[in-house]
C-alpha cells in the first residue's frame, strides 16, 4: 500500500474576477520510504499540492488517501489528529513561533499530542543533542543564525516520530553551506525510514531525493528516478 | 500546558510594549469607573436592606385627597403610631421619627461640651420604641433604655469621635442652646446605609408636656415619620383597610370636637421601608432617595464603559491577527486544536485583565476619597470587597474579570478560527486574506458602540450643564444677591438679645435692610390647615405657610400685587393679617382677595391683608405652590440680612463682634441666600460632576482605543501611503484619507445616539418643573466635538507615517 495517493486531484482558486486553477487532475503516488522531490517554476502548484498533501488546505475535486485514509472523509478534526501524529512540516521561511524558545519550539508538537512531561522533555533533549542544538536550547529564534533555526524547524518537524515529512523549499532562505547541512539532515532521516517530500527549485537539493516531479502549470509532466537504491 | 500559555502570554506582551500598555491603560480606566459605579449602585442598593424584621417594616405615609388634586407625604401626625400600636395586636412594633428638613443645610445646632463647641447638623426627635425597628448597633449604652427618659441624647459615633476624641461618651453632658443632654448611646451607623438622616436622636420626652399633649391629640399635625413592624402573618391589605377606618373614625371625633370640616381625605399607605430609598415622589421625604431609573441609567453606563474599554482590547487584538496569524498558523499545522488557540487567546487576554484589574483597585483605592466628596458619601472599597455577609460584589468582580478575559481573547480567536492555516500562513502577503483577517466590518461596528457611548456622555454633560445653568440664571421672583442668613440661636437667653442685635445690625453702614424670620426661601416650612370665608362647606384647606418678620417681602424685592405688605399696616392686631401669593389666591378660588376672611383652622378674626406675585419658595424641581405668610416676630429661625453690594464680606465680622458685646454661649451661623439655594441642587450638581468625569474617562478609553487601532492599520499601509506619494498624493491628501474613514464612523454613530439621548434626558428633564428644552446645538456640539477629538487622534499618527520619504515607506513589508 501506498503512504499516499492522489486521484485526479483539482485546486482551483476563485479569485473576485478570475479563477486559477492550481493543481489540474493529478494523480501522485508516494510509497512509504521515499524521499521526493516535486520541481517545477513559480506558480506550477509545488506548494498547494504539499499543502493538500499536508491537509492545511482543501483541494476542489478528486480524492487524496493518505496511509489508506480518504482525507475527503475524514471532518476537520479528525484530520487534525492524522496530521498531529504523521505529518511533520519543515517551511522555507522557518515558521518558528518568536515567542517561545529552542527548546520550547521543538516541545511544541508534543504538548499538542497530548505527551507527559518527562518524557517529552527527553525526547526534546535528545534530539537537541541529535541535531547539535544543546548549547541553544534556551535562545529564541531570532538570536540563531538561518541554518540554526532551520534545524530547529526539522528538529520540530521530527520529534513526534513522523512517518512523513513535507518540506517546502527547505534552502530557499540560507547559504549554500547551511542548505547542505539542512539536506544532509533530511538525507538522514529519510535513511532512517522517514518518507520525505519536498518541493524545490534547487537541483542540488532535488539531487539528494530518490524520485523528481516535475510540475508545469499544475500538472506532472514529468516523473524520474533520481538516485539508485 | 497552562503554564505554557502563561509563559507565552507573558513574554508576547513583553515584546510589545506600546500594544500592551495601550490596552492595560485603557482597560484600567475603564474598570475604574465600573468599579466606582458599581461601588455607588451597591451602596444605594443597601439601603435599608439589614434591620431587623426588614420584611415585616412599613412606613406610613398619608394622602391627602381633595377634588380633583392629591397630594403624598411622607409625615404622618404624632399619634398614628401609638393608636397603631395600642388597637391593633397585629402591630408588633411602633416608633416615630420627627421631620427636621434634612436638605436646609444650615439648620445645624451648636453643641457644647465643657466649654469647646461642635456643629452637628441634624439632631432629631423620636420615641423610646425607635431602637426596636431601627437596630442600630450600639457602640456604648442600651438601646432598649437609650431613649427613656427625658434629656437623654443618642449620638452617631461620628459625632462621638468629633466631641469626645476617644473618650467615653456615655453618661457626659451636653448642652444645646435649647437644653441640657446626657449622653445616653452611641451608635453605629456605617453598618446601615438608611433613608433615615440624623445626627443625634433626643428622645421626644424632651419636649414640654404642653406640646406634647397637642401632637398626641391632633390628627392632621403632620410631623412625623411613623414606622411599624407587623406580625410575620399581616395581611397587609387587609390591616391596611381596617387602620385606615379606624383613623378616619378618630378623624371625625376629633373633628366635630374641635368643630372643624376639612375638605377632602386624608389616607395612609404602608411602604416597605426597604423601598423607600427608591421613592422620590413623596413630599418631605428624605432629600438622599434616589430614583430608581437614575440608578438603572449609571448601571446602563457602567456597562457601556466597561464595553468601551473592553472593545479596545478586541478591536487591537483583532487587528494585531493579521501580525499573529502566522503563528496561529504554526500552531494550526502543528496540531493545537481550535480549545486550545482560544484558551491560548484567552489566557493572553486574563493576563492584561487581570493586570489592568489590580491596577483599577490601586487606582480606586486612591481615588476613593475625592469620589466620597463628589457623591457625598462614605463608600470604601474594601468594606464592599470583604463584606462577609453579602459577597455579590467581590463574585462580581471575579465574574467581571472572567468574563473580560473570555470575551476579550474569545473574539478574536474565534475570528481566527474560521481561516484555514494555509489563509494564516499567507496572511502577511495575500491582501485579501489580510482584509478578510482584520475583520474591518466588525471592528467598525465595535468602534461605532464606543462613540455611541462616548458621545452620548457628552450629550448628557452638556445638557445637564445646560439645565443647571438654566436654574442658576432663573428668574425666581425675589433677589437672592447679597443676602445673607443667620441661624438664630434657639436659647432663651440668644432668643432675648435678638431683637437688639437686629437694632445694631440696622445701623451699620454696609447693611440695607434687617429682617427676623422663621422661614427662608427655598425651604418649606411645612402645610397648616387654613379656613377661608368665600367657601360655605368645606372651607379648609391645607397650605404651605411661611412665618416671616416685616421686612421680608422688601427685603427680597417680592413685588405686592394688591393691598399691603405687613410692614405698612398700623394699629390693627398685625397676628390675624395674612398675605397669600397669587397661587394661593387662585387655589382658594378668590375673586378679590383683600379683605376676605381668612385664618388658620381654630382662630378667628383674620383676614387677608395682601397679595404677592409668585415667586419659587421651593426647589425649581417644583412649580410655584400656594403659599400663607404669618407675620411672626418672635421666635425666629433666622435674620436676613441684606448687605452693600460687594460688602457681604464684611457685614459678617461686624456682625459677630456685635454678637460677641453681647457674651453669649451660643454661636451664630452665616450663609449667603445663594449659597442656600444652591444646596437644594445638590443631587444634580452631583449628576453633573459624575457625567462630567464619566464623559472624560470614556472619550478618553475611546480616543485610546481609536489611537491603538489607527496606528496598527495605518501602519499595515505604509507601503501603499509610499505608492501613494510616490504618485504625487500630498500629505493632506494622505491625512484626509486615512482619516475619512474614522470621522464617517464618529458621525454615523454621533447620527444613532441622538434618539437614545433625547429620550433618557427628556426623561430626566421631567423631574423638573422648570427645564431647557432640548435643541439641536447639544447634539450638534457633542457631534463636533466627538470629530474633533477623533481626528486629533488619528492626526498624531497619520502625520507621522505621511511625512516618512517614499523610499522609506516602500521598503515597508
Amino acid at each position: 500500500m501506498n503512504l499516499i495517493d492522489t486521484i485526479r486531484l483539482e485546486k482551483i482558486f476563485h479569485g473576485d474576477a478570475v479563477q486559477t486553477i492550481a493543481l489540474r487532475k493529478i494523480n501522485f503516488s508516494v510509497k512509504a520510504g521515499d524521499f521526493v522531490a516535486v520541481m517545477g517554476p513559480s506558480g506550477c502548484g509545488k506548494t498547494t499540492l504539499l499543502n493538500i498533501l499536508g491537509m492545511i488546505d482543501n483541494w476542489t475535486s478528486g480524492d487524496y488517501f493518505l496511509m489508506g485514509q480518504n482525507v475527503g472523509l475524514l471532518k476537520e478534526k479528525q484530520r487534525t489528529n492524522l496530521r498531529k501524529s504523521n505529518i511533520g512540516f519543515v517551511f522555507q521561511n522557518f515558521n518558528l513561533i518568536e515567542e517561545l524558545t529552542v527548546f520550547e519550539n521543538i516541545e511544541l508538537p508534543l504538548q499538542y499530542l497530548g505527551w507527559k512531561q518527562k518524557p517529552r522533555h527527553e525526547r526534546v533533549n535528545e534530539l537537541l543533542e541529535k541535531m547539535k542544538l544543546s548549547h541553544r536550547k534556551d535562545r529564541f529564534p531570532v538570536q540563531l543564525s538561518g541554518g540554526q533555526q532551520q534545524r530547529v524547524a526539522v528538529a520540530r518537524a521530527v520529534v513526534a516520530n513522523p512517518p512523513l515529512i513535507l518540506a517546502d523549499e527547505p534552502t530557499g532562505n540560507l547559504d549554500s553551506m547551511h542548505g547542505e547541512e539542512v539536506m544532509m539532515l533530511l538525507d538522514s532521516l529519510n535513511k532512517e525510514g522517514t518518507t520525505i517530500i519536498m518541493v524545490t527549485h534547487s537541483q542540488r537539493d532535488a539531487s539528494y531525493s530518490r524520485r523528481i516531479v516535475h510540475l508545469f502549470d499544475g500538472q506532472i509532466i514529468n516523473e524520474n528516478l533520481n538516485k539508485l537504491e | 500546558m497552562t503554564g505554557n500559555y502563561f509563559k507565552i502570554g507573558i513574554r508576547l506582551l513583553l515584546r510589545q510594549k506600546g500594544y500592551t500598555l495601550l490596552n492595560i491603560i485603557g482597560l484600567t480606566l475603564g474598570i475604574v469607573v465600573f468599579i466606582f459605579i458599581l461601588l455607588y449602585l451597591e451602596n444605594e442598593i443597601r439601603y435599608d436592606k439589614k434591620w431587623i424584621d426588614k420584611d415585616n417594616t412599613y412606613r406610613i405615609t398619608s394622602r391627602f385627597t381633595s377634588e380633583e388634586k392629591h397630594e403624598n407625604i411622607a409625615l404622618t401626625p404624632f399619634r398614628l403610631a401609638n393608636d397603631l400600636k395600642s388597637n391593633f395586636p397585629e402591630v408588633k412594633e411602633a416608633t416615630n421619627l420627627f421631620f427636621t428638613d434634612p436638605s436646609d443645610a444650615n439648620d445645624v445646632a451648636t453643641i457644647s461640651w465643657k466649654e469647646r463647641k461642635f456643629e452637628v447638623p441634624d439632631i432629631s426627635l423620636c420615641d423610646e420604641n425607635f431602637f426596636n425597628v431601627f437596630d442600630y448597633p450600639f457602640l456604648e449604652g442600651h438601646p432598649d433604655s437609650a431613649l427613656l427618659n427625658a434629656n437623654s441624647i443618642v449620638i452617631s459615633s461620628e459625632v462621638a469621635a468629633e466631641i469626645f476624641q476617644g473618650q467615653l461618651a456615655l453618661g457626659q453632658s451636653l448642652q444645646t442652646s435649647l437644653r441640657n443632654y446626657t449622653v445616653t448611646g452611641v451608635i453605629d451607623q456605617s453598618a446601615h446605609p438608611s433613608h433615615l438622616n440624623f445626627d443625634a436622636l433626643v428622645s421626644v420626652n424632651s419636649l414640654p408636656d404642653e406640646q406634647k399633649t397637642m401632637l398626641e391629640r391632633d390628627h392632621f399635625w403632620m410631623t412625623c415619620y411613623t414606622y411599624i413592624q407587623l406580625v410575620d402573618t399581616t395581611d397587609v391589605l387587609d390591616f391596611s383597610y381596617r387602620f385606615n377606618e379606624f383613623q378616619r373614625k378618630g378623624e371625625r371625633i376629633y373633628l366635630q370636637d374641635e368643630k372643624l370640616d376639612i375638605e377632602g381625605n386624608l389616607s395612609y399607605h404602608l411602604e416597605p421601608v426597604s423601598q423607600i430609598h427608591f421613592n422620590t415622589a413623596l413630599l418631605y421625604d428624605s432629600p438622599t432617595n434616589v430614583d430608581l431609573s437614575n440608578l438603572i441609567i449609571f448601571g446602563i453606563i457602567a456597562a457601556f464603559i466597561l464595553l468601551t474599554a473592553s472593545i479596545n482590547y478586541i478591536n487591537l487584538a483583532t487587528a494585531r491577527s493579521i501580525k499573529r496569524s502566522r503563528e496561529i498558523g504554526v500552531r494550526k499545522v502543528l496540531g493545537a486544536s481550535r480549545i486550545q488557540l482560544v484558551v491560548q487567546y484567552i489566557t493572553e487576554s486574563f493576563i492584561i485583565t487581570s493586570i489592568s484589574f489590580l491596577m483599577a483597585l490601586a487606582a480606586v483605592e486612591w481615588l476613593t476619597p475625592q469620589y466620597n466628596k463628589l457623591l457625598g458619601k462614605k463608600l470604601n472599597l474594601f468594606d464592599s470587597l470583604f463584606s462577609s455577609d453579602d459577597p455579590a460584589f467581590v463574585v462580581l468582580l471575579i465574574v467581571l474579570v472572567i468574563g473580560l478575559s473570555v470575551f476579550g481573547g474569545g473574539f478574536p480567536a474565534f475570528m481566527l478560527n474560521r481561516y484555514k492555516p494555509t489563509q494564516m500562513l499567507q496572511g502577511n502577503t495575500l491582501s485579501t486574506e489580510k482584509k478578510q483577517l482584520s475583520t474591518p466590518g466588525i471592528r467598525h461596528l465595535l468602534v461605532t458602540v464606543q462613540y455611541v457611548v462616548s458621545i452620548g456622555m457628552i450629550m448628557s454633560t452638556l445638557i445637564v450643564y445646560a439645565q443647571l445653568s438654566f436654574l442658576n440664571n432663573h428668574e425666581l421672583g425675589f433677589n437672592k444677591e447679597n443676602v445673607l442668613v443667620v441661624n438664630v440661636p434657639q436659647d432663651t437667653v440668644s432668643r432675648r438679645l435678638i431683637p437688639e442685635l437686629i437694632k445694631k445690625t440696622e445701623l451699620l453702614e454696609t447693611v440695607m435692610g434687617v429682617c427676623a424670620t422663621q422661614n427662608v426661601p427655598g425651604f418649606t416650612a411645612g402645610k397648616l390647615l387654613f379656613q377661608s370665608d368665600t367657601n360655605a362647606a368645606g372651607s379648609m384647606q391645607t397650605i404651605n405657610y411661611f412665618r416671616v418678620g416685616p421686612q421680608f417681602f422688601s427685603l427680597l424685592e417680592i413685588p405686592l400685587v394688591s393691598g399691603s405688605y405687613f410692614n405698612e399696616l398700623s394699629g390693627s392686631d398685625t397676628s390675624t393679617n395674612y398675605i397669600l401669593n397669587e397661587a394661593a389666591v387662585d387655589f382658594l378660588g378668590l375673586d378679590s382677595a383683600i379683605g376676605t376672611p381668612f385664618d388658620q383652622v381654630g382662630r378667628s378674626g383674620g383676614k387677608i391683608v395682601g397679595v404677592v406675585s409668585n415667586f419659587n419658595s421651593s426647589s425649581l424641581h417644583r412649580n410655584v405652590e400656594p403659599l400663607v405668610f404669618i407675620l411672626s416676630e418672635a421666635n425666629p429661625r433666622y435674620i436676613m440680612i441684606k448687605c452693600e453690594d460687594g460688602q457681604r464680606d464684611q457685614v459678617q465680622p461686624d456682625i459677630n463682634s456685635l454678637w460677641a458685646e453681647f457674651g453669649t454661649k451660643s454661636g451664630l451661623h452665616f450663609i449667603s441666600l445663594e449659597e442656600k439655594l444652591e444646596s437644594l441642587y445638590r443631587g444634580d450638581t452631583k449628576l453633573l460632576g459624575l457625567f462630567f468625569y464619566f464623559s472624560l474617562f470614556v472619550v478618553f478609553i475611546s480616543s485610546l482605543g481609536l489611537y491603538g487601532l489607527s496606528s496598527f492599520l495605518i501602519q499595515q499601509r505604509t507601503r501603499e501611503i509610499g505608492i501613494r506619494r510616490v504618485l504625487g498624493g500630498s500629505q493632506n491628501q494622505l491625512i484626509l484619507m486615512l482619516s475619512k474613514g474614522y470621522l464617517r464612523l464618529v458621525l454615523f454613530s454621533g447620527l444613532i445616539t441622538i434618539p437614545l439621548v433625547y429620550y433618557l434626558m427628556n426623561h430626566w428633564l421631567d423631574g423638573f418643573a422648570y427645564q431647557i428644552s432640548l435643541h439641536a446645538g447639544f447634539f450638534v456640539v457633542a457631534i463636533l466635538i466627538a470629530l474633533l477629538i477623533a481626528f486629533t487622534t488619528v492626526l498624531i499618527r497619520s502625520f507621522k507615517i505621511t511625512k516618512e520619504q517614499p523610499a522609506v515607506s516602500l521598503k515597508a513589508q
